[in-house]
């Protein structure tokens, strides 16, 4: 028996610790990737020097350079060898690009840093992509409720062709993308309308499986001499909730819900979870 | 004198201070139950997983537009026994927002600053869709994603762009329609990237090169034919123009490479390496070109040019505020 328990704990214990080591396993997948993107960075910070500054590019900027190619060099010789070695030359290599590309930018833009949220800076084809990229989730959305929307999706899907060859018009996108939000708050709209009795069957099913496992809980903690009170405390605020759902008056059923959820927290006997 | 050692559970006599030490070799049994320990270490070993797997984000996407918009897409597990469940977002300024639960069912929320309160009523996995403006900062040419991420991610960058900076190791990476895709470990995460109309398809790929093999040997053979093709043409031609060159007898003034290597046989192997390239690029290239092609610091290739300069094979000329670096043509009168 004792042999039997030590060698259940030893699986245990690599049990719970094994799922670290995968993860770990995992950070450090096929290391050869860093090459080509530590040379291509070379690349182009060796474009970006001669744009900016020809043949005469600053000292500090020089020796950033030179740090970060000498990193790329010794990632190679690194590779496949001495990982640590690899990981600590891309770093370095990355790090030194970044801030020849970070002072690049400070001193020879007359431009500010703006976040993408800024509307004059507006790209868009952007714009139209992610758009599409939404009609087309709530497109399946409406199939699953068979919501009655076809047509409008095919006038979305045109209005977002014209757009696409009026891409260079900004007043013109701008006209297009208002109908087609139009467009789309109705279909929103056609979708709730459908999904109406589906959510409200869902909703009313999500609730009478917890009250019956709470129920359950209940029986269970007066058979083990529970306080009555509480017991019967429990039953009323179920007996209360089911008319609250019965009603569709979900929002009150949702407080009474967290209710019971603490008493049998109190109690313990909270539900165990499924 | 080993009978004088006893054992001290056989000492009879208590110490001056009256304390009786007592062996005992199944401190465990007699501490904890053994079985009990099991038990416990089961519900703790069951019980992690779970802990660790509510609320955290089991798979996480994120695609870069070009106007540095980010579309993010993941899915969590959460407790089936919410009724609402609040999920920090990656900022505040939130569009197309669509939450499905289980079975695609779409479920109602609310977003509050950068966060959002979602009825879930029951579903166990919740997919998550929104696009989100705070990810990206741009300055000047050179723009910047920033994330700190609770979970291994992946990240579809624009098309045409290149890293040009990143602060973290990436896990993986692959090429999705001409997109490089980072995966990257949780935790702070930093790049820098630019646009650039250079890069065809900025980074090779090994395993495009893999999946893709049939087809290298298939395109391996033909280009072999191909080059056949063209030395055979070449020949001829070579042949036929040799006896023009006779008959004309023009001259040559560019130097072919082994006549240049047989005059300056002290060159380093670098060096001729450099002098293949500018005589295969029409006998001159700039000297940016030359550091693009070698991957060489600007001293190192100016000292490079400097020497071969100084031995005679190449003459240095300015071309809009540029080295231009040629090949000699009087290199073997000079000899």
């Amino acid at each position: 028996m004792k042999k039997l328990a030590v060698f259940a704990i030893i699986v245990l214990i690599f049990g719970t610790v094994s799922p670290s080591l995968v993860d770990g396993a995992y950070a450090q997948n096929d290391p050869s990737i860093l090459l080509p993107i530590a040379v291509q960075a070379d690349k182009q910070i060796v474009n970006q020097l001669d744009r900016v500054y020809g043949d005469q590019i600053p000292n500090n900027l020089q020796i950033l350079y030179d740090k970060g190619h000498g990193a790329v060099y010794s990632l190679d010789e690194s590779l496949p060898n001495d990982i640590e070695k690899a990981k600590q030359d891309f770093l370095l290599a990355m790090n030194s690009f970044m801030q020849i590309s970070r002072i690049i930018s400070q001193s020879s833009e007359k431009v500010v840093v703006v976040t993408v949220s800024d509307k004059s800076n507006r790209n868009l084809t952007s714009e139209i992509d992610r758009l599409e990229k939404y009609v087309k989730t709530l497109e399946t959305i409406s199939k699953k409720y068979n919501a009655d929307v076809e047509s409008d999706f095919i006038k979305i899907y045109d209005l977002i062709q014209e757009l696409r060859q009026q891409v260079n018009d900004l007043n013109e996108v701008n006209v297009g993308i208002k109908k087609i939000k139009i467009i789309l708050d109705s279909i929103k709209n056609d979708i709730r309308e459908s999904a109406l009795e589906q959510r409200s069957d869902f909703i009313k099913r999500f609730f009478d499986r917890l009250l019956n496992q709470f129920d359950k809980q209940l029986t269970k903690a007066q058979n083990d001499g529970l306080d009555q009170i509480q017991i019967d405390k429990g039953h009323e605020l179920i007996l209360e909730i089911r008319e609250l759902v019965s009603k569709n008056q979900i929002n009150d059923a949702k407080v009474i819900f967290a209710e019971l959820k603490a008493l049998m927290e109190n109690i313990g006997y909270s539900v165990r979870i499924t | 004198m080993a009978s004088f050692i006893e054992p001290i559970q056989l000492k009879q006599s208590l110490g001056d201070d009256g304390i009786l030490f007592v062996r005992n070799d199944s401190i465990l049994d007699t501490m904890v139950k053994t079985p009990l320990l099991v038990a416990s270490m089961i519900i703790v070993a069951a019980l992690l997983p779970i802990q660790s797997s509510f609320s955290s984000p089991r798979d996480l996407d994120l695609i870069i537009y070009p106007d540095g918009s980010t579309h993010i897409s993941t899915e969590i597990d959460i407790d089936p026994f919410l009724t609402d469940y609040e999920l920090n977002l990656f900022g505040n300024t939130i569009d197309n927002l669509v939450v499905v639960g289980d079975n695609e069912f779409l479920l109602d929320t609310r977003i509050m600053d950068d966060s959002v309160l979602i009825q879930t009523f029951g579903s166990s996995v919740i997919t998550i869709d929104y696009d989100i403006h705070d990810l990206v900062s741009k300055q000047g040419r050179l723009w910047t994603f920033s994330l700190d991420s609770p979970s291994n991610f992946t990240l579809l960058l624009p098309k045409n762009s290149a890293i040009v900076g990143m602060i973290n190791l990436p896990i993986n990476m692959e090429i999705i329609n001409d997109q490089n895709q980072l995966t990257l470990s949780p935790g702070k995460t930093e790049i820098d990237y630019l646009f650039s109309n250079t890069i065809s398809n900025s980074i090779p790929d090994p395993k495009i090169e893999t999946n893709y093999f049939s087809y290298a040997i298939i395109g391996g053979v033909l280009i072999i034919i191909l080059i056949g093709s063209v030395i055979i043409i070449r020949t001829k031609q070579k042949n036929h123009k040799s006896v023009e060159d006779n008959l004309t007898t023009k001259k040559s003034t560019t130097l072919d490479l082994e006549t240049i290597f047989k005059l300056k046989s002290d060159l380093r192997e670098d060096d001729k390496e450099l002098v293949k390239f500018i005589f295969n690029n029409g006998g001159e290239a700039l000297e940016s070109e030359l550091r693009k092609k070698f991957l060489q610091p600007r001293t190192t290739m100016w000292r490079a040019v400097k020497r071969l300069e100084r031995e005679g094979v190449i003459e240095i000329e300015k071309k809009d505020l540029q080295n231009l670096v040629k090949l000699r043509k009087n290199m073997g009168d000079e000899e």
